[in-house]
C-alpha cells in the first residue's frame, strides 16, 4: 500500500479545515486528498467546511469601486456600454424581441463573431437554459447546449382574457423546442400551468410555475409534439384559461 | 413585471453576460462590482491590485458563465470564490506576508460589523457573524489568516509567532466551531 493511504479519519479532521480553505500543502495535502478518495464521510465533512469558507467570504464587506470601474470592465471584454434607450427601459423580453431586429451587437474580444441572428438564439438559448438550470424551470438540465444557426424563434404576447397584455412568449425551435416567458398579470398569484396547442389542435401541457404578486419568469423545453405549434395558453389552479398567445416567426 | 435589467435574476444577468449581450453584461457589472472590489481590497489590500483583480474576476466570469452550475451554489458565491482566488494568488505573488498581523483586528471588526439589521437576522450568515466574533481572538485571528487571506498554517504559526501544531489547531478548532453555526443541520448528524 502506498504511503499516501495511511492517513485514518481522525488523522484526517486534524487537516480537514486546512483542505477545505486551500491552505493544506505538500506531502499533508497528497494524503488528505488520497483518503478523500476512499472516505465518503470525510468527503461530506470537508464539502460542509468548504461551505463555511465559502460563508466566510459572504462576510467581506462591499465596497464600490473607483469611478469608471464598469466601463473599463466592459472595455476588457469588448463590449460596449449600450446607450440610453428605449430598450433600455424595457423588459428584457420585450428586449429579446428588440434584439430579433437589430444588427448584431459587438461581439467580445478573442471570440469569434457571429451573425447576427445565431447570436440571438445562442443568447436565448443560454438564458434560457441557465433559467431552467436555476431550478426555475421543470427539467434540471446544464447550460452550454448551442442552437444550431438559423433555428427559427418565435414570440407572442400573452392576452389575458380581457385582452390585455399580460407577458411574453419566445419559442425557439431548433433540435429541441424550448419555451420561455415572462408574466405580467396582476392578481394572478399562485401555481400556473403552461399548455401548447399544436397544428392539429391538440393539447400538451409543458409544465408549471408560480407568479407571485402576478409576476413570472420561466423557461423549459417542450414535450415532444407531433407538427408546428400555433398557440400556448396559461392555465390558472381552478382550470381557468388566464392568458392565450399566439406565435408568429420572425 | 420587472422592466429593467436590475430585476432580472442573477443567473439571467450571468447567462447575458456569457452569450455577451452588452446590457445584461453592463447590468451583471453593476450588480455585482460592489461585491468583487470588496472582496479583492480587503485580500490585496490597495486600491491598484484590487481593481486589477476584480477585472479579471469579472472576465473569469464572462469566459465561464456557460459552465456555471445554480446546482452547486449561487451567482454570488461562486463570483466571490472566483475573485478570492484571484486575490490570494495576486497577494502570494508579490509577498511571503499576505497580511500585517496589525491589521487584522480592524479586519475582523469589518467582518464581525452588527448593525441593528444585521444584529436582527436570524438567517445562517447573521449566525456565522456571530459565533466568528465569539470565538477566543486567537482562533479567530488563524481562521482570517487561513480563510480570507489563504495563509497556510505555517505561514500563521510564522506569523503569529506560535508552534505550527498550535497554528493547525486553531485553523480546525475555529473552523469547527464556525461551521456548527452555519450549517447547524449537517452539524447535528454527527
Amino acid at each position: 500500500m502506498s504511503e499516501l493511504n495511511e492517513m485514518g479519519c481522525h488523522e484526517f479532521s486534524d487537516v480537514a479545515a486546512e483542505l477545505a480553505l486551500g491552505v493544506l500543502t505538500g506531502r499533508e495535502r497528497a494524503q488528505a486528498l488520497a483518503h478523500l478518495d476512499h472516505c465518503a464521510s470525510c468527503r461530506e465533512k470537508v464539502r460542509e467546511l468548504t461551505a463555511t469558507g465559502e460563508g466566510l467570504l459572504g462576510l467581506l464587506p462591499s465596497v464600490e469601486p473607483p469611478a469608471g470601474f464598469e466601463a473599463r470592465v466592459m472595455d476588457r471584454l469588448g463590449l460596449s456600454a449600450p446607450a440610453p434607450s428605449p430598450a433600455r427601459q424595457a423588459s428584457w423580453a420585450s428586449r429579446l424581441a428588440l434584439l430579433g431586429r437589430k444588427p448584431a451587437r459587438r461581439a467580445p474580444a478573442g471570440q469569434a463573431r457571429l451573425a447576427g441572428r445565431t447570436r440571438r438564439v445562442l443568447a436565448l438559448a443560454a438564458v434560457t437554459l441557465a433559467i431552467v438550470a436555476a431550478g426555475l424551470g421543470g427539467w434540471a438540465l446544464r447550460p452550454g447546449t448551442s442552437a444550431p444557426a438559423g433555428a427559427p424563434l418565435s414570440s407572442a404576447t400573452l392576452l389575458s382574457a380581457s385582452h390585455q397584455a399580460a407577458g411574453k412568449i419566445f419559442l425557439y425551435e431548433g433540435s429541441s423546442r424550448w419555451l420561455y416567458m415572462s408574466v405580467d398579470m396582476p392578481g394572478g398569484d399562485g401555481t400556473v400551468t403552461c399548455e401548447v396547442e399544436s397544428q392539429d389542435g391538440h393539447i400538451t401541457t409543458v409544465g408549471s410555475f408560480s407568479l407571485t404578486d402576478g409576476h413570472g419568469y420561466w423557461g423549459s423545453p417542450v414535450p415532444p409534439v407531433h407538427g408546428s405549434l400555433t398557440g400556448a395558453r396559461l392555465i390558472g389552479p381552478g382550470g381557468t384559461v388566464l392568458a392565450t398567445a399566439s406565435f408568429h416567426s420572425y | 413585471m420587472g422592466t429593467s435589467t436590475d430585476q432580472q435574476p442573477d443567473e439571467t444577468l450571468l447567462a447575458g453576460l456569457g452569450a455577451g449581450d452588452a446590457e445584461l453584461s453592463l447590468a451583471f457589472v453593476r450588480r455585482f462590482q460592489g461585491l468583487v472590489f470588496g472582496a479583492a481590497i480587503t485580500v490585496v489590500g490597495d486600491a491598484k491590485t484590487a481593481e486589477d483583480v476584480a477585472q479579471q474576476a469579472f472576465e473569469q466570469a464572462w469566459r465561464h458563465a456557460q459552465v456555471f452550475d445554480s446546482r452547486r451554489g449561487s451567482v454570488r458565491a461562486w463570483l466571490r470564490t472566483i475573485t478570492h482566488n484571484l486575490a490570494v494568488d495576486a497577494v502570494r505573488a508579490r509577498t511571503a506576508t499576505p497580511v500585517d498581523p496589525d491589521d487584522l483586528p480592524a479586519i475582523l471588526a469589518a467582518v464581525t460589523d452588527t448593525p441593528e439589521r444585521v444584529a436582527e437576522a436570524h438567517d445562517n450568515a447573521a449566525e456565522l457573524r456571530r459565533t466568528l466574533a465569539g470565538l477566543p481572538e486567537p482562533q479567530a485571528r488563524a481562521v482570517a489568516m487561513a480563510g480570507i487571506y489563504g495563509m497556510t498554517a505555517q505561514q500563521i504559526a510564522d506569523s503569529e509567532h506560535i508552534p505550527l501544531g498550535t497554528a493547525k489547531t486553531r485553523i480546525r478548532d475555529g473552523m469547527q466551531k464556525l461551521r456548527a453555526a452555519y450549517l447547524p443541520e449537517e452539524a447535528g448528524n454527527e
